[in-house]
């Protein structure tokens, strides 16, 4: 799920960037350092939204950097275990399958997946049930739910289900 | 012999075993091993329904405790109850993890802001030392992917009258990500839902109406 976020990082600053343009520089700095980085409790920073104040500098004894404690907006997006996610198969192999919503990698082992569906090796494997109805393969959209998290130092993974009502394959490639 | 009797100095209980298959009162000693992993059996079976007693009873009856045999029974039965509670279904608890300042936002919500960035991004991405991340983009992609309606202030809007039946955000933006069908459906994909069943189902199922008319 996407989150609107207050957060706030004390930012070093080389005196070089001071000037006219420090705030564009303190600005420009932050989005470089955190934008695309991963926390547990966050999860990840996808964009900045705005800036709500910068404070005042502090200069680093022996060094000349300044710190500035900035504040700031920003999306994030976690997930969490219980959520429904509506994520696409980017591969298939008989463990189960991998999947991707937005940043973040799921597995949904065989055993989480329903009894009635079979792998199906080849060139395009799959998962499919007895009378082809339904079919699990990459690219498809399916719709499952987290039921465990691991978190990386860049990198979230989940561990999701298919095997509940209601969940399953809800956009097939191959039909479409 | 040597070699067993190696054995049984390293590992006791082993030892044991092979001590007493060596000897020659077999029965004696089949005998003696199945009552010594029935005990085991049993005991071990006590001690969880016991751990399972004292935590679920904890602040209940006390005259069990003084009569032991009285307590293994219901330490037993209480053990399968709670056993079968074990698998409890999965529950959303976004608010307890997450930091107070933090707002839901539903993917569509995400969608247009994420999308608003974008453009300030592309003029932004003359500079060669800002890269757009990886993660921003498959962001985008998703939200747009999970951004159902054609109109997210209705959707909103409807979604709010649901936090006078105590629906959490989160519930809500999951509601609107997942975009139910019907009322069943959205109880069966968010437990956390059903203990409010009798006060919600009903507005609920309003607002599912009001969602499946601004569906795209």
């Amino acid at each position: 799920m996407f989150f609107h976020i207050v957060m706030e990082r004390n930012m070093q600053l080389h005196p070089r960037h001071f000037g006219r343009n420090l705030r564009e520089n303190i600005v420009s700095k932050l989005m470089k350092d955190v934008e695309g980085t991963c926390s547990g409790r966050h999860g990840f920073v996808v964009a900045i939204t705005g800036i709500e104040n910068i404070g005042k500098g502090l200069i680093r004894d022996g060094t000349g950097f300044v710190t500035f404690p900035v504040k700031y907006q920003c999306v994030v997006f976690r997930p969490f275990k219980g959520e429904i996610l509506e994520a696409v198969v980017t591969m298939v192999n008989k463990m189960g399958f991998f999947a991707e919503a937005g940043p973040v990698q799921i597995f949904v082992s065989n055993h989480l997946i329903p009894d009635d569906m079979e792998f199906q090796s080849g060139d395009m494997p799959n998962y499919t049930t007895s009378d082809g109805s339904v079919k699990i393969q990459k690219d498809s959209e399916v719709r499952l739910k987290i039921i465990g998290t691991r978190v990386d130092a860049t990198e979230i993974f989940c561990i999701g289900t298919i095997k509940d009502d209601f969940l399953g394959v809800i956009n097939d490639p191959a039909t479409a | 012999m040597a070699e067993k009797g190696g054995k049984g100095f390293s590992l006791p209980p082993k030892g044991g075993k092979s001590s007493i298959k060596s000897s020659p009162l077999k029965e004696a000693s089949i005998k003696g091993k199945d009552d010594s992993s029935t005990k085991k059996k049993g005991r071990k079976v006590q001690f969880d329904s016991e751990a399972v007693n004292f935590s679920s009873k904890s602040g209940g009856k006390d005259s069990p405790t003084t009569f032991p045999k009285g307590k293994g029974d219901k330490g037993a039965s209480g053990g399968k109850g709670s056993v079968s509670k074990v698998p409890q279904p999965l529950e959303l608890r976004i608010e307890q993890e997450l930091p107070k300042n933090a707002k839901c936002l539903m993917a569509c919500e995400a969608a247009e802001i994420l999308e608003g960035i974008q453009d300030r991004m592309t003029t932004l991405s003359k500079d060669p030392s800002i890269k757009i991340p990886v993660s921003f983009d498959k962001g985008l992609q998703y939200a747009k992917r999970g951004s159902h309606y054609t109109n997210t202030q209705s959707v909103r809007r409807s979604l709010e009258t649901l936090t006078k039946y105590s629906v959490m955000d989160g519930e809500i933006c999951v509601i609107a990500n997942v975009c139910p069908d019907n009322v069943d459906e959205a109880f069966a994909l968010i437990p956390s839902l059903k203990a409010k069943r009798s006060i919600v189902s009903d507005p609920l199922n309003d607002v599912l109406i009001d969602l499946a008319m601004v569906k795209k």
